[in-house]
């Protein structure tokens, strides 16, 4: 027990520091208030409605459930139904693990799939490749659940479309009489094929062989385009290319409307780099951020500016006038030309409202940390990304990190293959023009991701013969003649250039679920039956074969190691890669370059921002449940997009949170509630992009709003590119309002002292430095109890606040490892989600200036757990190696727990949600959990199957356990290791070390005396404050710290 | 388990909706809305509890004829597809458990083995036989044997065979497969020998020998 909580007479004068949301900030509404009054609206609407009392009917119900228990009814007959020849490699109940890559918007990702029984349960990082080393995003942990979609089609369709291509309806037809009338049709000439960012070598080369056949041409494109990158490379150092980044060795990192951490280009390997230079506390890197929105780097930044996404280019120019001009420094201090040049950007802090002093300070450290530092611009399609990109390069150049921390990638293909704007504005002029009778369609889909004002729909119109390979009837199947459906990711072949160097093979874990074929194989069979291309193209009777010969003949001579092909090939599959990552050399600027980087001069007004979610990217993925309930890691908002706007921007046009309002570009328009959100400028408006699917299926359809509907087809012919930021809005206010779903008001912590506990703990660098346990608040704890004994193993858990960058990968993984369910946005607003590790977001400072903290909480299987004494039917117990065990089937749904929980963990299940599922759907559930009913409460185990399964294999074996055996899927997911996990009782594990060594750590809520086992380690603040702002602790002023 | 209730019920208008709403997840909110108090409903419902409550108590005096007790299986013996005999192959040609059943060492379940394992001796012992040749049929063309499954174990309760076997073997000095699944040399046809039910599990791992844990997330989680 703790002493002395009793409240001072002065606790009432004290603001918090920490906040979650504004109304908590204004204090209008305080968080029990809050948390009370949802509670109040859920037993409103649910139990006093109607006459038939509750008890009433449970008596009833009662009485059912014993009848059905009783009767003379045997248990359902099972069957069990071997295999008749037993595969060499599966043994039932026992996972197989395949390496296998996943390409996440244009980040490749290495991946290690877990099956059962020959079908994927559960993707995790590979943890021996070479760029995620095992970390995995949100998105590429869901995109499981896209496989054993519902809504998936079935085999090849026909559109039985009319005239006018208005309708739906589809006819299935044979793959044989798809690919007779499509070879005669390509036969006539005038193909064309239109995909995504290709990065498989192999892929290019089918479809250059393809083209080469048929006389075709191919379009890349993506809505999110990397296009200005590219292209700003060539114009600085003469070769188009995606860059490779190097944020581990970087001292000070500029990011400029970069989410590097969150969807800007490999955002789990950054995530990976990054936290590299935030554990080292000797030298800590200091990430400093100018944001349009409240980006999830802005967020994990020492220092935020909030922009306007008009300001990007004259940010890094006056940056470089701090340095070149004023400073007078590095090699370009003496070129007349480059310091009249940027003589225009003398007055730039002033301009974006930045304090010059802050502003210089930017520039100071950037040119201390000179060859260690690096600045990164994001290419937001604004009307002057492509000059920031420009003057990106040459401030880097200045600094010299050219070589060290940037340098070129290593591309197998081309650089143009990631995909440009300006290819999809040819394609739809040279449709227009009538120069193509044939078009597929590969992995994009325009007609929801272009903007109404190009007339993409009636520009496809005019084609012959439209083929879509969609795996379901999406916004531009829809107009299409067949939808010839590949296959999903997890059932095909391929392989993924990493740009350094590296190439993974993507090997197929299950064979298709249903009739379909892979885009490969389709362009294979149309050359065949068209005899047209080179042999390799229409020799191979698979696509496989056709890797493996293209492997044989470009990678293998290349990277084979003198050992035979087949050897090589087993390797690169066992390994999941090829190659290692190498370095080229730096590059030297051509200085005119700076020239065409000079920026537009900004609109006026209100700009537009839209900017790719964390959970949602470009929308393909829109029909995920899991994406569509992950809270988004800075707003907390489930199943929905919102324009994001300023406090002051609210109390200007006079609007509330969750008011309509309507934006208009031009000529379009689009009514979506408002959000108002810390820390934002006051002349952005923020919307998020890949809502508002018509065509998604049953999840995603009508979820949030269509955005890309307001982006713009830029004007200057030069430079062709569908602008998605700094766009000039006019916000019309409606009188109409809108419930947002946010997650950030519920399981709040600490409400009875409305926030002035220490929840989470944060330090300046400073601080740190005299005293590593800065401002970690310790109690005087006393215990009239002797505690529990734990002989064997002690279960712990510490995460590192310092490293946590909020992704929310952990809550994914969580979710696909423990089966649980998606609650949809109506009860999310009741606060009933049932996220098992959930991530907590503060707030400290002004609505202006709001910096954020991420807390990921999960159950803390406390020693002295709340929970288990308030059971009335032990439910809750205490096991022999410290975990907090959950007995399901024990359970009568008291619900006592929960409410007992300081750190509100429980989650009770109101329905039986994951036994509704629709087929099959459940094939991704893991069979190693159980499965929860209704009326049951649940809460995170500690992954106590894998504990098991672990110490199983270990005895087995008969062997100990080896520390970092047993990683929980939280731990293993996480791409910056913030998760430790480990027992307690080995002197030697990572965790027990931590516990012991790192004076960071602290027990949250430790004066309740709970005794959790999970710690936290504080978060290290690299800005230049000499001391964090910390609250005023009143509970026991009198006494009570150690 | 409750739509019996309403499904007996006579109110039309209560009917309809419930059975809609019995398909959603909002079904226990729905029936306390829309039920608006009718005295009719209320009435019928109570008769229907009434004689739930009759029909409970019958069964309890009168039993069932195959079941023993409620709940527990022990004695189900069910008829196999093809009547495959443990105490010809197990008792009297003395093959050991483990050549079928040959993933128990290393998986949380025993494997009911594929056909190609019938078929390693079947396809030179006794092929005259017609169920030899029935089985030969089904292995020919790719089908399986869908067998009875005896041994059922609730979906919230986790069993591993691999974690038992050798600690069994060790403290009894028999073939650890018997002590849970009894004579299964001499079962013409294989029946469930022990209870299976959780005392029956807890009974061993409460003996100091086996040191055996007893958290409940050893079987439950």
């Amino acid at each position: 027990m703790s002493d002395n909580h009793s409240s001072s007479p002065d606790q009432e004068n004290l603001n918090s520091t920490y906040w979650r949301s504004l109304d908590e900030l204004s204090e209008k509404v305080s968080p029990s208030a809050n948390a009370s009054a949802e509670v109040k609206k859920v037993a409103d609407a649910e139990f006093t409605q109607g006459s038939l009392e509750r008890r009433d009917f449970l008596k009833l119900m009662g009485a059912s459930v014993a009848l059905a228990t009783t009767s003379c009814i045997r248990r359902p007959v099972q069957k069990i139904i071997p295999y008749n020849k037993q595969p060499e490699e599966i043994t039932f109940a026992v996972p197989n693990f395949y390496t296998s890559t996943y390409l996440d918007g244009i980040e490749p990702l290495g991946l290690l799939v877990k099956t059962r029984e020959g079908r994927p349960l559960k993707v995790d990082g590979n943890p021996e490749h070479p760029m995620n080393q095992g970390g995995l995003s949100a998105k590429a942990q869901a995109h499981i659940l896209s496989l054993y979609d519902p809504e998936r089609m079935k085999g090849p369709v026909k559109n039985l479309l009319n005239k006018t291509r208005s309708n739906f309806d589809t006819v299935s037809t044979s793959w044989e009489d798809a690919d007779k009338a499509i070879t005669a049709q390509l036969k006539k000439g005038n193909v064309a094929i239109l995909t995504g960012p290709v990065l498989s070598p192999t892929t290019q080369m089918l479809i250059n062989d393809f083209c080469q056949g048929f006389k075709a041409k191919h379009y890349a494109w993506s809505p999110l385009s990397i296009a200005h990158l590219v292209e700003a490379q060539k114009v600085s150092y003469g070769t188009a290319t995606l860059p490779q980044y190097h944020i581990e060795k970087a001292q000070v990192i500029v990011s400029v409307d970069a989410d590097f951490l969150g969807t800007y280009l490999k955002p789990t390997t950054f995530a990976k780099q990054f936290a590299v230079g935030r554990r080292n506390y000797k030298k800590m890197n200091r990430l400093i951020s100018f944001d349009s929105q409240y980006s999830l780097t802005g967020a994990n930044s020492d220092l935020r500016y909030k922009i306007k996404p008009s300001e990007g280019a004259s940010v890094i120019l006056g940056l470089a006038y701090e340095i070149v001009v004023r400073g007078a420094k590095s090699s370009y201090a003496a070129n007349a030309q480059v310091k009249s040049y940027l003589g225009n950007y003398a007055n730039v802090a002033q301009e974006i409202g930045v304090s010059p002093e802050l502003f210089s300070r930017v520039a100071q450290d950037l040119w201390n940390a000179k060859g260690e530092s690096l600045v990164l611009v994001g290419d937001t399609q604004s009307d002057v990304s492509f000059e920031a990109q420009v003057a990106a390069n040459f401030l880097n150049s200045v600094l010299e990190n050219e070589g060290k921390t940037i340098v070129a990638g290593v591309h197998s293909g081309t650089a143009s293959s990631y995909g440009s704007p300006s290819e999809i504005l040819q394609l739809l002029a040279d449709l227009n023009a009538g120069k193509i009778s044939t078009l597929v369609v590969h992995g994009v889909n325009p007609l929801y991701t272009l903007p109404e004002s190009l007339n993409a729909k009636d520009a496809f119109k005019k084609v012959e013969l439209l083929i879509s390979t969609a795996d379901r009837q999406d916004e531009t199947a829809t107009l299409a003649h067949y939808i010839l459906p590949d296959n999903h990711v997890l059932e095909s072949w391929n392989d993924l250039d990493f740009g350094n160097g590296v190439v993974s093979l993507q090997q197929p874990t299950i064979r298709p679920l249903y009739e379909t074929r892979s885009i490969h194989l389709s362009l294979m069979t149309w050359a065949y039956l068209g005899d047209r291309g080179p042999k390799r193209l229409t020799t191979f009777e698979t696509y496989y074969d056709y890797l493996r010969n293209a492997w044989k003949e470009e990678l293998y001579p290349k990277l084979g190691k003198g050992q035979g092909f087949d050897d090589f090939w087993d390797e690169a599959l066992q390994k999941g890669f090829v190659g290692t990552p190498k370095e080229s050399s730096g590059r030297s600027l051509k200085l005119d370059s700076l020239k065409a980087g000079s920026p537009a001069k900004a609109v006026k007004g209100l700009q537009l921002h839209l900017y790719p979610t964390v959970q949602m990217g470009d929308g393909s993925l829109s029909n995920v449940a899991w994406l569509q309930e992950l809270p988004d890691p800075v707003t907390k908002i489930v199943w929905d997009n919102y324009a994001s706007i300023s406090l002051k921007l609210s109390e200007t046009l006079k609007v509330k949170e969750g008011q309509m309002v309507q934006l208009k570009v031009g000529s379009a328009t689009l009514e979506v509630p408002v959000h108002i959100q810390p820390g934002l400028h006051s002349e952005v408006v923020a919307l998020g992009l890949g809502y508002g699917r018509t065509h998604a299926g049953k999840v995603g359809n009508g979820i949030g709003f269509n955005s890309y509907k307001l982006a713009q087809a830029s004007k200057s012919d030069k430079n062709q590119f569908l602008q998605l930021s700094g766009i000039s809005v006019e916000v019309i206010p409606t009188s109409n309002f809108y419930e947002l779903a946010s997650t950030q008001s519920h399981h709040v912590l600490d409400s009875k002292n409305d926030g002035k506990r220490k929840i989470v703990v944060e330090a300046t660098l400073k601080e740190f430095e005299e005293n590593p346990a800065a401002n970690n608040h310790k109690h005087k704890i006393f215990s009239i109890w002797e505690g529990h004994e734990y002989k064997g193993h002690k279960w712990a858990m510490t995460v590192d606040l310092n490293t946590c960058t909020g992704c929310s990968a952990c809550v994914i993984a969580c979710q696909s490892e423990n089966n649980i369910p998606v609650v949809g946005k109506k009860y999310v607003l009741q606060g009933r989600e049932m996220h098992w590790i959930r991530v907590d977001r503060y707030f400290i400072g002004d609505a202006e200036t709001a910096e954020a903290v991420f807390q990921p909480l999960m159950c803390q299987q406390c020693d002295n757990a709340p929970c288990e004494t308030v059971c009335p039917v032990l439910a809750t117990v205490h096991n022999s190696e410290g975990l907090n065990d959950m007995v399901y089937n024990r359970c009568v749904g008291t619900r006592y727990c929960s409410n007992n929980c300081p750190y509100k963990v429980r989650r009770f299940n109101w329905f039986n949600l994951t036994g509704n599922i629709e087929k099959p759907l459940n094939l991704a559930l893991n069979p190693e959990v159980t499965v929860r009913s209704r009326g049951v409460m649940e809460k995170c185990t500690f992954c106590v199957h894998k504990i098991k399964a672990g110490k199983n294999k270990a005895k087995l074996e008969k062997r100990d356990l080896v520390d970092g055996e047993i990683k929980t899927s939280c731990q293993s997911s996480c791409p910056t290791g913030a998760i430790v996990f480990g027992d307690l009782n080995n002197p030697e594990s990572a965790v027990s070390k931590i516990y012991k060594e790192d004076p960071r750590n602290y027990a949250l809520l430790e004066e309740f005396h709970a005794a959790p086992t999970v710690r936290y380690l504080t978060k290290i603040r690299n800005n230049h404050e000499e001391h964090r702002p910390q609250s005023e602790i009143t509970h026991h002023k009198k006494g009570g710290h150690a | 388990m409750s739509s019996s209730i309403f499904d007996s019920d006579s109110n039309s208008r209560f009917r309809s909706k419930s059975q809609a709403q019995f398909q959603s997840h909002s079904q226990v909110s729905n029936v306390f809305r829309n039920n608006s108090g009718s005295v009719v409903v209320k009435a019928v419902l109570g008769v229907v509890a009434l004689a739930l409550g009759g029909l409970i108590l019958f069964s309890f005096s009168k039993g069932c004829n195959h079941q023993p007790g409620i709940g527990y299986n022990q004695g189900y013996q069910p008829e196999q597809p093809i009547p495959f005999d443990h105490s010809l192959h197990a008792g009297q040609n003395q093959i050991q458990c483990k050549y079928c059943h040959n993933q128990v060492e290393r998986s949380t379940h025993s494997n009911i083995p594929a056909l190609s394992t019938c078929m390693n001796c079947h396809l030179v012992v006794k092929t005259d036989s017609p169920l030899i040749q029935k089985m030969r049929e089904a292995y020919d063309k790719g089908d399986s044997i869908p067998w009875v499954k005896v041994h059922m174990l609730p979906d919230h309760v986790k069993f591993n065979h691999s974690a038992h076997l050798e600690k069994i073997e060790k403290h009894t000095g028999e073939i650890a497969c018997k002590t849970c699944h009894g004579p299964i040399e001499t079962m013409k046809v294989v029946y469930q020998h022990s209870t299976l039910s959780m005392g029956w599990c807890v009974n061993c791992h409460r003996e100091p020998q086996y040191s055996a844990p007893l958290n409940c997330s050893t079987c439950h989680h």
